[in-house]
């Protein structure tokens, strides 16, 4: 499969424990309905695009990964959660979610897969009631969540400390 | 009252499972970047009860406190995102695709327009299959193997355990 010419993407988890670098994505950026994703990403569906192993580098952390299928393993950041990847233990390529990069808008979907899953909601994506945007429908809590936010931002840091979470 | 209604769900493992006692409320999408960045997509799928209306029937969920305001939870031996619950601990969220069936919760709002991707309601009209369908894909491997936890609640189930590994390189 080739890559497209989009240029490099570095991204991680919300946390910032983990991080990674992609010299370059596959042609292959699409959303998969399975229940499998669905389930994996607790969402309607997974959006992800390919990163050959060429092209990839851990530049922060380690993830933990999930084998929900003998030969598929799922990677995540274990200590804020976000789903990281899919992979298919003999692929030539590691399938990174979308939304994980820091600038996921530049990364456009070329197809979905995974019909059989597709939420009914999301044939009418564009009827939904728009409730505006967070600072003008949560006016107060937008500010105090700004104010401490444990996000990490969208680029990369040389030094991070992740703000770790409490359990239950 | 709704007292018959009971929604299941849980994590992906099925190490985490949980029931909501009612039928949950505002099912929205939120497009926020704190939502993207946490569930690793275009956006995140919410739908809250109130604490009594909530019940975690199988293991222990982990918390990040993305900001003082709000802790997003998930599974910590698969990932899998589970909720949202704000500082007073009075509102649940979950997520929607981590229910059973999702497909009983049908979404009726969005939240967070800065952050939405332009594109995202296009996703409906890309070019589409159903799994298996182009034949490069193991789905036969995929559903002999399969580690995740049914759609419905179990009296016994042992997860299949997470690992820290090195993913790249075959």
């Amino acid at each position: 499969m080739e890559d497209l010419d989009l240029g490099e993407f570095s991204g991680g988890c919300q946390c910032g424990a983990v991080r990674f670098h992609a010299k370059a994505i596959r042609e292959n950026p699409h959303v998969c309905y399975c229940r499998m994703c669905q389930k994996a990403t607790g969402n309607l569906f997974a959006a992800l695009v390919g990163v050959g192993h060429e092209n990839l580098t851990w530049t922060r952390g380690k993830p933990s990964e999930f084998r929900s299928s003998e030969h598929v393993g799922r990677g995540f950041c274990r200590d804020c959660g976000t789903p990281l990847y899919y992979r298919y233990e003999t692929g030539q390529h590691i399938s990174f979610s979308i939304g994980a990069f820091d600038e996921p808008q530049r990364i456009p979907l070329l197809y979905q897969m995974g019909l059989e899953g597709k939420h009914p909601s999301l044939f009418h994506l564009n009827d939904v009631e728009e409730v505006g945007t967070t600072e003008s429908a949560m006016e107060d809590e937008a500010v105090a969540i700004k104010r401490s936010n444990n996000q990490h931002p969208d680029h990369d840091t040389v030094d991070w400390q992740p703000r770790i979470g409490r359990g239950q | 009252m709704s007292q018959s209604v009971r929604l299941t769900g849980g994590c992906q493992c099925g190490a985490v499972r949980y029931a909501l006692l009612k039928q949950p409320e505002r099912p929205s999408i939120c497009h926020c970047r704190m939502c993207q960045k946490s569930s690793g997509n275009l956006f995140a799928t919410w739908a809250g009860v109130e604490p009594e209306f909530f019940v975690i029937t199988r293991g222990a969920w982990s918390a990040f406190a993305s900001s003082d305001e709000a802790e997003r939870t998930f599974c910590s031996n698969c990932g899998t995102p589970l909720g949202w619950q704000n500082a007073a601990r009075d509102w649940f969220c979950i997520t929607i695709g981590s229910l059973d069936h999702p497909e009983l919760v049908r979404i009726n709002r969005f939240y967070g327009e800065e952050g939405r991707i332009d594109w995202t309601g296009e996703v409906a009209s890309t070019h589409g299959t159903v799994s298996g369908a182009g034949g490069d894909w193991p789905l036969d491997r995929i559903k002999a193997t399969n580690h995740q936890h049914p759609d419905h609640d179990t009296a016994e189930w042992t997860p299949h355990p997470a690992s820290m590994t090195e993913p790249s390189t075959k």
